[in-house]
């Protein structure tokens, strides 16, 4: 494996409901470490399919993934790669709503070695980096769609992953908040150095990613 | 925030979903409670007719279902009188009369020269003086409920008697009840030369196990000893049946508050389907997110555990006040409501696997997909 690559695909095939649907169809991908990649594509390209199989929330037909120095492909517990590696921003935000903000950044540490105290310290941390430490203690039922996925993106970054990966992470936001979150991941990017790989279908959000990948019927288009 | 306060934190998410849920497992648990203080207080109230006088042990009928039952022939008295280290032997027969709108009023038949080993404390008059006065002494807590007392009469059998004193024991059967000649019993029973039992005093340096292991070699065709509520249980059968019944609504109440929890849990994890994907996406393992609904289960039949021993606390004091307090002598021991927890934590286990087993095995791509 090449030092510098992060995530090292090759001919990745992934067929659902018994291979009559063929989602990825041999994808070849290098993502070096530190890149800033986006994967764009209509809807039903498999370019979601495939940010699952790089989160291993999904495990290939055929082909070999690896991230991160993890094989994916084999038939082991991936939750540890998931908890160390991986920061996942979903189009909605996906918190829970009966715990306050500060609780849904902590969710992901009670996979870590933190004591309750570290957890809440470090989530206060990441919530005042997102400029967000007077919300804390609120519900995210309190909060505005933009703030709401300003906690999703403090919650992936709780055990520090070397890959974020999100999918449409500005789908579900008006643009201007849009543009405030697509800020906040360049700034996460460059100053961080995380490897951020993002789903989108927005060409001028692709556009703020160093590379662009578009899958088209489970491929590659070169 | 810890682990375990999320899990305390989680099930009260759907406040309505889980109050039913833990009020209709806490109704199983109450019942358990409540019984479990009614059956206590049987056997404590019977443990103490079974001593009542300071007896060391008494002797009944073999092979009867119910001491009451019991009937022996009064030659065993003197019988047993002389087996060596006896220091004396009284016989008693008991009888259940209604009288006025009590159908159980408890008679005891005892020979008065015998009256003073009973040791029952007499509050007011004097004790009935002879076997063949048509006297009584009755119990304070029949004197309250009857509205009688000295030089009042009372009707028994066919016959009028008079109210001569009134006494305590500390035994709601035998304070319910009345204290009256042998002799008079046995016209009413028309049980001439029988008693019902044989209180035995032993002599002081006597050994029980000794003595009445002679006299059930001796006359083990026709008498049983009873020195402790476990033999009690040997030859009684009503207290059996009683636990047994007891059980039984244990179990009855784990099934139905099992199905109960089961549901309930599915609900929940069906709803939060979508969260659950996420927990794995962060990382969560398989077995954390099976303990937390195992633990939430738990949480929520515990709740319901602590509301139903309140309830059955409940149920008893509401039983008490309406009048079954000359039936019921209620004993609170911890290990009553150590059933009841325990059989709260049994459901929270059992209901609890299947749906916490299930959200582990869910997908996480398919659960994040999850509208």
């Amino acid at each position: 494996m090449n030092n510098e690559n992060i995530v090292e695909i090759k001919n990745l095939r992934k067929g659902f409901d018994k291979g009559k649907i063929t989602a990825l169809n041999g994808i070849e991908l290098n993502i070096k470490k530190g890149e800033f990649v986006s994967i764009i594509g209509p809807s039903g390209s498999g370019k979601s399919t495939l940010l699952n199989m790089i989160g291993a929330l999904d495990r290939p037909d055929e082909g070999s993934v690896r991230v991160a120095g993890y094989d994916l492909q084999g038939k082991g517990d991936l939750s540890q790669f998931r908890s160390r590696e991986i920061g996942f921003i979903f189009q909605l935000h996906n918190l829970i709503p009966n715990l306050t903000v500060v609780e849904n950044v902590e969710i992901p540490m009670f996979e870590s070695d933190l004591s309750s105290k570290n957890m809440r310290k470090k989530a206060l941390k990441l919530l005042d980096y997102m400029n967000l430490s007077d919300k804390a203690s609120r519900k995210p039922t309190e909060l505005s769609g933009g703030e709401r996925q300003r906690v999703a993106i403090a919650r992936s970054l709780a055990n520090d992953p070397s890959i974020i990966l999100a999918d449409e992470p500005t789908g579900s936001l008006d643009s201007k908040n849009g543009e405030m979150i697509l800020k906040l991941l360049k700034d996460l990017h460059d100053k961080e150095n995380v490897t951020l790989i993002m789903v989108t279908h927005d060409l001028n959000v692709a556009a703020l990613a160093e590379r662009t990948i578009e899958v088209l019927d489970g491929k590659i288009k070169t | 925030m810890s682990f375990l306060g999320l899990i305390v934190k989680n099930p009260f998410r759907n406040k309505t979903r889980t109050a039913l849920a833990v009020v209709g497992i806490a109704i199983g648990i109450a019942t358990i409670v409540a019984l479990g203080i009614i059956t206590d207080g049987l056997k404590s109230s019977t443990e103490e007719t079974l001593k009542a006088g300071g007896a060391d042990f008494t002797v009944v009928e073999t092979n009867v279902s119910d001491m009451f039952l019991s009937e022996i022939d009064t030659s065993y008295v003197d019988k047993i009188k002389e087996v060596n280290g006896v220091d004396d032997a009284v016989g008693i027969l008991m009888s259940i009369q209604p009288v006025e709108n009590n159908p159980y009023f408890v008679i005891i038949g005892i020979d008065p020269a015998k009256l003073a080993l009973s040791e029952i404390k007499i509050t007011s008059g004097t004790e009935f003086s002879s076997a063949d006065a048509k006297e009584v002494m009755i119990g304070k807590v029949a004197s309250q409920k009857l509205n009688k007392t000295v030089g009042d009469t009372i009707t028994l059998g066919k016959e009028d008697y008079k109210i001569v004193g009134i006494f305590e024991t500390g035994d709601l059967q035998q304070d319910g009840g009345t204290y009256m000649s042998l002799k008079n019993v046995q016209t009413i029973e028309e049980k001439e030369g029988k008693v019902t039992m044989i209180y035995v005093k032993i002599k002081k340096d006597a050994n029980v196990e000794e003595i009445t292991k002679t006299i059930e070699d001796k006359y083990s065709k026709d008498l049983t000893t009873i020195a402790s509520l476990e033999d009690l249980q040997n030859v009684d059968q009503g207290l059996n049946t009683i636990d047994t019944a007891s059980w039984a609504i244990s179990l009855l109440a784990i099934v139905i508050g099992g199905i109960g929890v089961i549901n309930t849990m599915i609900m929940s994890v069906y709803e939060r389907t979508r969260e659950i994907g996420v927990l794995k996406a962060v990382g969560w393992k398989d077995r954390r997110i099976l303990s937390m609904i195992l633990g939430e289960s738990i949480v929520l039949t515990l709740s319901a555990g602590i509301v139903g021993i309140i309830m059955g606390l409940v149920a008893i004091q509401v039983l008490l006040v309406l009048g079954m307090s000359g039936f019921i002598q209620p004993v609170y021991s911890m290990d009553v409501f150590l059933r009841g927890i325990l059989v709260a934590l049994i459901v929270g286990l059992i209901g609890g696997f299947y749906p916490a087993y299930r959200a582990s095995r869910l997908p996480p791509t398919e659960a994040l997909r999850y509208e």
